[in-house]
């Protein structure tokens, strides 16, 4: 651009010495002709991802510092902050916290062991699709929420039921998505296979599960949001301890502050282990970063 | 599915192929094909798109599960093939993807060496998404290599590369086939890439094979050389493309 600019510059003065009254419009020309509308959004803005809650938080701060929140509608962050002092005090905020992590985690485990083998067992044998695939798939065409008073009369009220329920959920996305990428092994890959005879083994364990871990870790991703969304609903019915039960309780006395915490505390619970998953799929996946760059 | 017998009646004989059909419902594809390739041979098969120059290379490498036909099909069991797309494995590394479904420390040594052949050694860990286009396809040349086959099938393997980067491919693949002497049988449509490369030259039209010319210029071949012209003109009036008389003279 700077070289043409320039060679015109150069031609107009050179016509100047001989034409002066075309010097201006020839430099000027340039200007307005070639500054083009930029499409797409433009450039990054820094830490643009965080200028979103941040103002948010801003808001909500101004609001109750303003008197412009009712209290009782929502808490003062400082209220909050408090709360969540006192609780911690109390010790009421370690024992909830141990006790739902503890059935999530145990909830999320077994239904990710489960969905795992049923998606595997469907993905590489015929049979096994006509056995598991028909059955998954009604499963998943009842809501989670509806199996839960079956679930009361055959397990109880206790840890078993809250378990199953957030196993059963979980059961799904993993296995759909394990499944779809076990099915869609890319033909080529099976064609290459065939000419390189592998073994049936070597054609599992080189090519078929590698190629299917992608869609595990995106089945993965969707079942850790799902097991903290199950833990909320199972421990608002018929819980004793536990985040869920600590909120439901806080209702009743009112006390806006508390199930703020709660509610807290389940963002960062989303946060994280959403932001672990997406480690280990760098980690994993690394042999995919550099098509992502 | 089709018949295929694996084992060859004459030993200088790689691949025997008698009356071979193949259809796809009412469409006959391969119609009483004959071939012999001698062992060491290269064999370049021309043809337009939907010659059925791919369905005769699938029947070749046994891939034609679900196609009907009949013939006679004698083809070694070390054979080997090199697709148009590098086919590597996205999730392993390079030097994994030369010694898929080799065991043992001796496939690794052999890998190793067959990547040194194809100029990349040192590039044993990379990931196949940081090789460029040519690189990806020269891997795919040692994964084939390092099985030693006598017979190589490669279905328009340059086709999807860059001019420059496909006349240094055509370099390293004669002097691998010079080293290593398999039978070849090269599918392509570039009639320069198999005039450049083979000792005999074939031409498929609508299921017949219509043209079995020997090369007999001496290697390497200068695309200028008044003969190497020739060929071209008659393999192109062949295939239905008409060239100006002056490039015959």
């Amino acid at each position: 651009m700077a070289t043409i600019w320039d060679a015109d510059e150069a031609k107009s003065s050179r016509t100047s010495s001989r034409e002066s009254a075309f010097t201006v419009p020839a430099v000027a020309r340039p200007v307005t002709s070639r500054s083009r509308r930029r499409l797409g959004p433009g450039p990054a803005i820094p830490f643009g991802l965080q200028i979103g809650p941040a103002l948010l938080v801003l808001l909500w701060v101004a609001g109750s510092a303003f008197g412009w929140i009712d209290p009782r509608i929502l808490s003062a962050p400082w209220t909050v902050i408090e709360a969540f002092g006192r609780l911690i005090e109390q010790g009421r905020l370690q024992d909830n916290f141990v006790t739902s992590a503890t059935r999530a985690l145990l909830g999320l485990s077994i239904g990710l062991v489960i969905g795992t083998i049923l998606a595997v067992t469907a993905g590489l044998s015929r049979i096994g699709e006509a056995l598991i695939d028909g059955p998954v798939q009604i499963k998943r065409a009842i809501p989670t929420l509806a199996l839960i008073p079956l679930l009361i009369l055959w397990f109880g009220i206790g840890e078993g039921m809250k378990v199953t329920t957030i196993a059963l959920a979980v059961i799904i996305p993993i296995y759909i998505h394990t499944h779809n990428a076990l099915r869609s092994i890319d033909s080529r890959y099976v064609e290459l296979a065939e000419t390189l005879r592998m073994s049936q083994k070597d054609f599992i364990f080189q090519v078929v599960l590698p190629g299917a871990l992608p869609g595990f870790l995106l089945g993965l991703r969707f079942a850790v949001t799902l097991c903290w969304v199950s833990l909320v609903v199972v421990e608002q019915i018929n819980a004793t301890s536990g985040l869920g039960y600590m909120i439901e309780l806080a209702r009743n006395y009112g006390q806006t502050d508390v199930i703020l915490v709660g509610l807290v505390v389940y963002v960062m619970l989303g946060l994280v282990s959403d932001g672990l998953v997406r480690l280990l799929e760098r980690r994993v996946l690394s042999w995919r970063r550099t098509l992502a760059n | 599915m089709a018949p295929h017998s694996s084992q060859l009646k004459s030993a200088s004989r790689t691949v025997h192929v008698r009356n071979l059909m193949r259809r796809f419902a009412t469409k006959t594809i391969l119609d009483r094909v004959d071939l012999d390739i001698a062992e060491g041979e290269f064999v370049a098969l021309l043809g337009r798109s939907g010659s059925g120059k791919s369905t005769f290379l699938k029947a070749l490498a046994d891939l034609d599960h679900d196609v009907e036909g009949t013939g006679t099909l004698e083809t070694p069991d070390n054979l080997s093939v090199v697709f148009q797309d590098a086919r590597l494995l996205p999730w392993r590394t390079v030097i994994q993807n030369v010694t898929l479904g080799l065991p043992g420390a001796a496939g690794q040594e052999a890998g190793r060496k067959a990547l040194a052949e194809v100029g990349l050694e040192g590039r044993e860990a990379a990931w196949p998404n940081q090789l460029s286009g040519g690189e990806q396809q020269r891997v795919a040349l040692a994964r084939s290599l390092v099985r030693q086959p006598s017979l190589l099938l490669a279905d328009e393997p340059f086709g999807a590369l860059d001019a420059l980067t496909r006349l240094k491919m055509h370099d390293l693949l004669r002097e691998l086939c010079a080293r290593h002497r398999p039978a070849v049988l090269l599918v392509t449509h570039d009639v320069d890439e198999a005039i450049s490369l083979a000792d005999r030259i074939l031409v498929l039209d609508e299921g017949h094979l219509i043209e079995d010319l020997r090369i007999d210029l001496p290697t390497p071949r200068d695309h200028g050389d008044p003969r190497f012209a020739k060929i071209r003109t008659q393999l192109l009036s062949r295939l239905g493309v008409e060239t100006p008389g002056r490039r015959a003279a």
